[in-house]
């Protein structure tokens, strides 16, 4: 509750320090200060401590999983706000509004972290999309932009109004919103709740874009501007990711043999569709994009899997890919071609931009002793452990292959093609700060459950 | 056949009715005026199930204010027949056979519908009243309630931030 009630105050404070300063670094510093108090109090609760006595009649539950991943969503924010933040201000003149929007969004998804009832999954993932939809329309003289934010809208209601249809049927079958009720005997599918179901994992497919739903992410990553999309790809995405899970664990976990199947296909073509176009982008941006699907297919694994392992590997996912995707986002913001030529020579003119840019690009590929290998790793190993979908392992394996392709373009483009110099304004704090993430990434990468341990005990 | 199963069959087909004619109907305008009527058929069925709150606000706000602006924007961008975009034949295959799909899964579940046969709970159920539905919405639901207030507040923010003129 500290998260959700500090969280929407903030996003208030945000948009009175636009009004009473003009100075973009007065509102930045105040977001700063805020996520840092989130993070703050979100570690209190998690130490028990309420600062807020609210009864939420059972609406609402902050078990220790959904406060971990509020810690890594508001500490990738912070490490979001502290590299990208400056690239904000170019975007447009609403800076402070910019930022409000951002704590709407995070608290939503400490609503999607939390939830108990499907009415507060609703609110939840409806905090998170409308905020969305504006910034990705910020950008109002880029036409790209305008179209993005307009069809990210239209195709967003309409799968929000599939969810309200979804829970509607689950309504109607179970006589209940909350998750407790609606999972007692579930073992006995009846059509209406299996209508119910199909329908609202159809809408969260969509709000993850899992494949056949995933046609809206390239031109909305791609229109929008970059610094937000460097946002939507990895704290929003992992936002909607734990709401999936929650869902479906609380709700229809006694289903899992009659949806599993469903989920695995769905699953094999999110990982076959996005890595295979990825391969073709000859923008990285649209690259990031394509492989931003890829990563949710990997994700996806743990729906189909649905056990501990794949629980605490979906959080440890969240963690690597959000750490490896603001990187390289940060990274390509400062670049003015977002092709894979705009890459060329890179190593030579901004040797440290390029070191940790390879970094995050084998942790996102998945290469040993990087933070994405040992994710990948946990999603595998939770779908072998379950047994029944050794197939999709298979397909897994040989799209983290794929994937390799791809990553190693933009490397292979830093390192051995020349190209000419490009301006970037980078600062001595926004490379310490790249070193300190890529090093992180590595750590994490070579000691996972030492790190997770230490985690879960400090806080 | 007492008044109100009369009623209710009159409203029912009266609602898929113009439901039908809205999708028909080549005109858009014409679309909206039927979609109206479908909402004041729904708005009939509320108020037969002793829901006069929801029928009410179901007129005030979707048959009056949504739609008197979807009739606006409609007007102002001039849609006929002649600027309707010209679709491909295996599209709209394709968009009849997912639609004709989902409503076998539709009908498929409601046709085994727990409460098959009773029609509506008439005269009974007070729970749509104006005074306990606050009651409700304020003691178990005031969570809900008050979080809503941040997804309008956003909404209001982005407008501004669309809107505003300057950049």
């Amino acid at each position: 509750m500290n998260a959700i009630i500090i969280s929407a105050i903030w996003g208030v404070v945000m948009m009175f320090s636009g009004v009473f300063s003009k100075s973009n670094a007065v509102v930045r510093i105040m977001a700063l200060t805020g996520i840092a108090l989130l993070l703050f109090v979100n570690v209190l609760e998690w130490n028990g401590v309420q600062l807020f006595h609210v009864n939420v009649r059972n609406m609402l539950s902050f078990d220790s999983f959904g406060l971990f991943f509020n810690t890594i969503a508001f500490g990738s924010t912070a490490l979001y706000f502290l590299l990208s933040g400056r690239d904000m201000e170019k975007v447009g003149l609403h800076v402070a509004e910019y930022y409000a929007l951002i704590f709407f969004i995070l608290c939503g998804i400490s609503i999607a972290s939390s939830f108990n009832t499907l009415l507060m999954l609703f609110l939840g993932i409806e905090i998170i999309s409308i905020p969305l939809y504006i910034i990705t329309g910020t950008d109002k003289r880029n036409l790209k932009s305008n179209e993005a934010s307009l069809k990210y809208f239209l195709m967003g209601a309409f799968s929000t109004g599939l969810m309200l249809m979804g829970i509607t049927l689950i309504y109607g079958a179970k006589g209940s919103f909350n998750m407790d009720d609606i999972s007692l005997g579930t073992y006995a599918m009846t059509p209406m709740l299996g209508a119910g179901l199909l329908l609202l994992l159809f809408s969260m497919a969509f709000k993850v874009s899992a494949a056949p739903f995933h046609f809206w992410t390239p031109d909305v990553y791609d229109g929008a501007p970059t610094v937000f999309t460097s946002f939507m790809a990895t704290i929003v995405k992992a936002g909607a990711f734990i709401a999936f899970l929650r869902l479906f664990e609380g709700s229809f976990e006694g289903m899992h043999p009659q949806w599993q199947t469903l989920v695995a296909i769905i699953t094999a073509a999110t990982l076959f569709i996005g890595n295979i176009t990825a391969v073709f982008q000859q923008s990285v941006k649209r690259m990031l994009a394509y492989s931003s699907i890829a990563q949710a297919g990997f994700m996806m694994l743990a729906l189909v899997a649905m056990n501990g392992m794949a629980k605490e590997g979906l959080v440890y996912y969240t963690l690597a890919y959000s750490l490896a995707t603001i990187g390289v986002f940060a990274i390509l913001i400062k670049m003015k071609d977002y092709t894979f030529e705009g890459f060329n020579g890179l190593a030579k003119h901004q040797p440290v931009l390029a070191a940790t840019n390879t970094i995050f690009l084998l942790s996102l590929a998945g290469i040993p002793a990087t933070a994405g290998f040992m994710a990948k790793f946990y999603m595998l190993s939770a779908a072998v452990s379950n047994g029944h979908v050794m197939w999709l392992v298979i397909l897994g394996v040989l799209c983290a292959a794929i994937s390799v392709y791809y990553y190693f373009r933009v490397i292979q483009a830093m390192y051995f093609k020349d190209g000419d110099t490009q301006q970037m304004d980078t600062t001595p704090g926004f490379k310490g700060l790249l070193v300190l993430m890529a090093a992180f990434v590595v750590l994490i990468g070579i000691f996972p459950q030492w790190i997770i341990d230490k985690l879960y005990n400090i806080f | 056949m007492s008044v109100t199963v009369f009623l209710f069959y009159f409203l029912s087909v009266l609602a898929i009715g113009s439901a039908l004619m809205v999708v028909i109907s080549r005109n858009p305008i014409h679309s909206i005026l039927w979609l109206i009527g479908t909402f004041f058929a729904i708005s009939g069925h509320y108020i037969l199930m002793n829901a006069q709150f929801l029928g009410i606000v179901n007129i005030i706000v979707y048959a009056g204010a949504i739609m008197v602006l979807f009739l606006f924007v409609v007007m102002l961008m001039n849609l006929n027949t002649e600027t309707e975009p010209k679709k491909n034949k295996w599209l709209k295959l394709a968009g009849v056979v997912s639609g004709g799909c989902l409503l076998l899964v539709l009908v498929a579940a409601l046709k085994t519908a727990e409460k098959h046969g009773q029609l509506v709970q008439l005269k009974e159920g007070d729970i749509g009243l104006v005074g306990n539905l606050g009651k409700v919405l304020f003691t178990d639901y005031v969570v809900p309630f008050e979080i809503s207030s941040i997804l309008f507040l956003s909404a209001m923010v982005g407008t501004v931030v669309i809107g505003k003129k300057g950049d």
